[in-house]
């Protein structure tokens, strides 16, 4: 089985000067400058107070050596390590709160900016940009902002502070041993920057791979009647033993690097501990030392462990963050290639529209959709047919105003689209689509989504225009019960009226029905123009369709092929001169038995 | 990471409960040679570890304080130490290195091979099950619950058996050393002990909180993403502005809500060592000062001390994977347990050439109680003849058809094929014999190929052959590479009637004594529908057929008709014979339901 995948542009390219990149995120840091100093100051402060236990317990390890020591002076020296003790403690409970929770309060924010963001982009950007993709910008890069501005830059200082005292207290005990000592840190510091970016790499192939391994599982379940149907489920098993076994694989390169970077830590700080073994130990017995520096020599060494490997992990983490904060810069710097004017429109429209000679390809092709196309749209039923691919669906999204059109080529009631600002073409419009997108949430919320204020009598007479008032109250909940995997599952008709009424209540002047009643069986098709027909005069209604029954009942219909309005006239007039029209009613007609 | 919308609330398994750590140790039986290199080498890592410390002692108490000897002899006695410290340092590096290899390989590759019997399981179960199974939650028993599992294998196999070894060696090795101050650390196994179950307690629920909340906000970001063009249609951009800013606010109190509780706990912990530190200091100082131990002794103590809290700490973190894998255990195990509703034939009878008759006598079925969806259906379909079911939505006319490839089991009557009770084929067999051209297709993304032939012997000629005879090349003749074009996603898109085409030329290729048409009740584009049309005709031609039919022009060419309503066969003849009763049949023609049902 071949994997066709994107990739998922996972490199460490950057596009952006960090200086643009941070102006993301100053200003939140400027907003809680308080709160990081605070914090910081509390993070420092515990640093040097650990410095401090093991000089008490040299103190005492020599009082005891030397044996002036005496109980009420190891008891002293005990009282001072428990209050350093309490001290840290209380100092670590504020910097954490601090210092992370600020982390995760920039997170919010980035994240906020985000969606408000994509709220106002238009349907070209989300052509581009999936779903997933602006999913994963605010998971995964937020998650490596959040990580690198929160315990990375904890980790940055803490590692600072502790290594950069720690080496000049061993210094001050004794600087050829320090150095012995230090040997083997460089190698440390370097495996864990080397290691720990190619376990990040790993772990996302790991990552991927389950992903992948979970979404054949899902399809394969999803489509379990029809994995049945053709007896697949033998050849399924087979397919998932080969994903699983590359998945085992990858999590073994995974185990490789994590056995290698924890006990590589232990390696260096037991090697250091060797050195101070054997040559500090010389240096007690020729005593250049006493024992109780040596004591407090490992000590520092212990301390020095866990910051050098700080060193590796924070360069990974900052990299990872500057080259998320990237991408999620480049996101934020999108603008929609729809742009209204921002004017205040007093007059009132009547909901005429006017095609003149309008060119239309998408942003992101380059063939042209719509080929000179001129029309005029009046109140009235209007229907729109022609093959496939011929641009039907186009007119209705340029109506709508979903992707920018020409200057001087639409025009609503006079003025051309392009000189009135977005929100007013729009809000002449209701809009009913194919293959409509409902929300996770009762019947009745999605139905009343544009007009949340709409009463229920409201919301039932649309639902029973539409025909689906029946299909609601069958369901056990009624107009209540839940939409998606926590409800039932509607079949494509029932979607397609829940969206007609969801569009019907949104009480516009305009209603454009891009096929969305082409699940739905003839007869309740012919109910609910009807129905639409009389409650809606004087209205103007666009409705795309493929079938001859649907399309006799307008007042006009437009016939459209490549882009470009081929014939134009009522029913009647174009079964007589239209021999598209003709094919379509002859071919519809035999198969439905039935003369029109 | 994706979980479907489905979240599993927190639930925890016994770890008491025996019977199914022995079920867990049981699966690892296949590869125990691994278990026990694990298990050896668990021990030499806890030996070298604890034996460092020691060896410090040695060369601080017996060479670097003894003023008593020549100065060489004490710097050749600390060469000696040196020396064997720094072979166990490499010892506990290597040992630490394969332990985590060898766990993990041990880990993976008994999840492989539960995964896999598990995915086999839930396929093969019967429909009715896994019908009333949320999807989500059955991919979460594949996926997730089984990475649980995994997890406890890993981490909770080196860590807690790595770790209570090491904490019982220390204890020891201090009891040996000094029993007065060994008892002292050992009071901070309970103390500690208790801090972390609390904390781990705490955590847990906070980050079930998170992860609930993470889910939610997730879920709506990804609806609100990809209805986008809706929300802006309908100018609900304010509110749902304000909907993300209320999950993400709660979002971010959760998070830190869990802040201040590691910032709580942690701390708390960390005191205890230091609090430790301190006792060692004044009673070991103690010691030392009445000459009941030695100064090195004293500096082993609390570097053992180091080593003790370490794994103190974690053993709370473990406790809690190990509640949850036993959860996700209990989950796969039940799902394991759960016995197909379909049962296969002992001995499944084997007929060469079974005859492609067709008979249902007395049919009752019910999906749900006091719902018959099939009430007394009898019908009997002569080998080599065309039968067009006709009715509308809700019929029966596909539940028949159901009950034909056994995907479900009438509650009375019984299905014969060529004379043989459906029952005495095993199901691999009887889903040879009957193919089910479905108006779905479930595609992979692979050549046009592949996708005819999957795990079938055919070869190209005779998918070629096949096709030709079948007016189906034309079909293949119309995608850009013929029978090579890559198709699914990121591949050529397939139309409705392109999808029934290949459906056909699937089953086609397994020649099926008996041939199934559930035709598609979505307009399809006209070329698709010539082609489907001529297939028809071809593949019909001497074999028993049955059509969920829609389209007139396919009705008409069935020698029978069966009209289904309210799950009862209720008129069966020729098209001429049921005009002329002017019935249920004629009903359905005139007012279009056959056209579209």
């Amino acid at each position: 089985m071949k994997n066709i995948k994107e990739s998922n542009g996972e490199g460490d390219k950057r596009s952006h000067g960090v200086r643009a990149l941070m102006s993301l995120v100053v200003p939140v840091f400027r907003r809680h400058r308080m709160r990081l100093l605070i914090g910081f100051v509390a993070l420092i402060t515990v640093d040097f107070m650990q410095l401090m236990v093991p000089r008490v317990l040299k103190v005492g390890v020599d009082g005891l050596s030397s044996g002036e020591a005496t109980s009420s002076r190891l008891f002293q020296l005990s009282m001072i390590i428990l209050a350093i003790g309490i001290i840290v403690g209380v100092l670590r409970f504020v910097w954490r709160n601090l210092i992370i929770g600020f982390s995760r309060l920039l997170e919010r924010d980035v994240r906020e900016r985000i969606f408000n963001h994509t709220l106002k982009m238009d349907p070209a950007f989300f052509d581009q940009q999936t779903t997933g993709k602006i999913m994963a910008h605010i998971s995964n890069d937020l998650n490596a902002v959040q990580m690198a501005c929160g315990m990375g830059m904890v980790a940055a200082v803490d590692g600072f502070v502790m290594s950069s005292a720690a080496i000049m207290l061993m210094l001050f005990i004794n600087v050829k041993l320090t150095l012995l000592a230090m040997l083997p840190m460089p190698f440390l510091a370097l495996s864990t920057r080397f290691l720990s970016s190619k376990l990040h790499r790993r772990f996302n192939t790991v990552q991927e791979e389950f992903g992948i391994l979970t979404e054949f599982v899902r399809s394969t379940l999803v489509s379990i009647r029809l994995i049945k149907g053709y007896s697949m489920e033998s050849f399924q098993t087979k397919t998932f033993d080969g994903l699983g076994k590359k998945y085992v694989r990858s999590n073994l390169q995974v185990a490789m690097i994590q056995g290698f970077m924890f006990p590589v830590s232990t390696l260096v700080g037991n090697l250091g501990l060797l050195m101070v073994l054997l040559y500090g130990g010389r240096l007690v017995v020729t005593d250049i030392i006493t024992i109780g520096d040596f004591v407090a020599f490992t000590t520092y060494l212990y301390m020095l462990i866990w910051p050098i490997m700080a060193v590796g992990w924070v360069a990974n983490l900052v990299q990872r963050g500057l080259t998320s904060l990237d991408r999620i810069y480049s996101l934020l710097s999108r603008t929609p290639l729809l742009k209204g004017v921002d004017r205040v429109v007093d007059r009132k429209f009547i909901p005429r529209f006017q095609l003149k000679n309008l060119r239309f390809h998408y942003p992101e092709s380059k063939i042209d959709v719509l080929k000179a196309v001129d029309l005029e749209i009046k109140p009235g039923i209007l229907g729109v047919t022609g093959p496939t691919g011929s641009g039907k669906t186009t007119i209705c999204k340029l109506l709508a105003r979903l992707y920018p059109v020409p200057d001087g080529t639409l025009f609503l009631d006079g003025e051309d689209v392009n000189t009135l600002p977005l929100d007013t073409v729009r809000s002449m419009i209701s809009y009913a689509g194919q293959e409509p997108i409902l929300f996770s949430d009762t019947i009745y919320a999605n139905i009343a989504f544009g007009n949340p204020e709409a009463d229920r009598d409201q919301v039932e007479q649309c639902a029973k225009i539409a025909g689906v008032h029946n299909d609601i109250i069958g369901f056990q909940q009624g107009y209540e019960t839940m939409i998606g995997e926590r409800g039932v599952t509607l079949s494509g008709g029932q979607k397609q009226r829940v969206a007609l009424a969801r569009a019907l209540l949104y009480d516009r002047p305009v209603l454009l029905i891009d096929d969305g009643l082409s699940a739905v069986d003839v007869q309740t098709e012919n109910h609910v123009l009807e129905a639409i027909r009389s409650h809606f005069e004087g209205k103007t209604v666009v409705i795309v369709s493929h079938r001859i029954k649907l399309l006799s009942m307008t007042d006009r219909i437009i016939i459209l092929d490549d882009g470009k309005v081929t014939m134009a006239g009522t029913h009647d007039a174009l079964l007589k001169k239209s021999s598209f029209y003709q094919a379509m009613h002859s071919k519809q007609v035999k198969n439905e038995g039935e003369p029109l | 990471m994706r979980d479907f919308g489905h979240v599993e609330d927190g639930q925890v398994g016994s770890v008491s409960d025996l019977h199914l750590w022995k079920r867990i140790f049981k699966m690892t039986t296949s590869s125990s040679h691994w278990l026990l290199l694990a298990v050896v080498l668990s021990f030499a890592v806890t030996f070298s570890t604890l034996a460092l410390p020691y060896l410090m002692q040695q060369g601080i108490d017996r060479w670097i304080l003894a003023a008593h000897l020549e100065n060489s002899v004490r710097f050749a006695g600390l060469a000696d130490v040196s020396l064997k410290y720094g072979l166990l340092v490499a010892v506990t590096f290597f040992t630490s290195f394969f332990q985590v290899v060898t766990l993990e390989w041990l880990g993976q590759s008994v999840m492989h091979e539960i995964r896999q019997k598990l995915f086999y399981h839930v396929t093969s179960l019967d429909l009715g099950f896994l019908q009333s199974q949320p999807v989500g939650r059955l991919v979460t028993r594949l996926t997730n619950d089984i990475q649980n599992m995994h997890e406890m294998f890993t981490s909770v196999m080196v860590t807690l058996f790595n770790d209570s070894l090491r904490i019982f060696g220390i204890l020891i090795l201090l009891f040996w050393m000094n029993v007065k101050l060994a008892a002292v650390m050992a009071l901070f196994v309970p103390i500690s002990a208790l801090i972390t179950y609390l904390f781990s307690k705490y955590a847990r629920d906070k980050f079930a909180a998170i992860r609930r909340q993470l889910a939610t906000m997730n879920a709506f970001l990804g609806e609100a993403l990809s209805g986008m063009s809706v929300i802006q249609l309908f100018g609900q951009q304010l509110r749902s502005k304000k909907e993300f800013w209320i999950l993400s606010e709660e979002y971010l109190q959760r998070c830190l809500r869990q802040i201040r509780l590691f910032g709580t706990f942690m701390p708390i912990t960390e005191f205890l060592g230091t609090l430790a530190m301190a006792i060692i200091l004044l009673v070991g100082g103690h010691q030392v000062l009445e000459k009941e131990l030695t100064i090195g002794e004293l500096v082993a103590f609390l570097a053992y001390m180091r080593l003790f809290f370490q794994p103190l700490r974690e053993l709370s973190q473990k406790y809690s994977i190990v509640q949850s894998a036993l959860a996700s255990a209990e989950r796969i195990f039940a799902l394991l347990e759960r016995k197909n509703k379909i049962v296969e034939p002992l001995q499944p009878a084997a007929i060469k050439d079974v005859r492609g008759d067709v008979e249902f006598r007395h049919i009752h079925f019910s999906y749900k109680k006091d719902e018959e969806a099939l009430s007394d259906v009898s019908l009997v379909i002569p080998a080599g003849s065309t039968v067009a079911l006709v009715g509308t939505t809700g019929s029966g006319k596909s539940t028949l058809i159901n009950l034909l490839v056994r995907f479900y089991e009438p509650q009375q009557g019984e299905i014969l094929l060529g004379g043989v009770k459906i029952q005495q084929f095993s199901t691999e067999d009887l889903r040879r014999y009957i193919g089910v051209v479905l108006q779905e297709v479930y595609i992979l993304q692979d050549t046009l190929l592949a996708n005819i032939i999957m795990d079938t012997n055919v070869t190209r000629q005779e998918v070629e052959q096949i096709l030709d005879q079948t007016a189906m090349h034309r079909f293949v003749n119309r995608l850009p590479d013929g029978l090579d074009t890559v198709i699914g996603e990121g591949g050529h898109e397939l139309s409705t009637g392109e999808k029934q085409l290949l459906s056909f030329a699937r089953i086609l290729c397994r020649n099926p004594q008996v041939l199934i048409l559930d035709e598609a009740t979505a307009s399809i584009d006209t070329e698709s529908e010539d082609i489907l049309e001529q297939t028809i005709e071809k593949a019909f031609e001497n074999r028993t057929s049955i059509i969920i039919a829609h389209r007139l022009s396919t009705i008409r060419r069935a020698n029978y008709i069966a009209v289904m309503q309210h799950g009862k066969v209720v008129e069966f003849g020729s098209h001429q014979e049921l005009l002329e009763r002017d019935g249920e049949y004629t009903r359905l023609v005139t007012m279009d339901q056959v056209a579209v049902s």
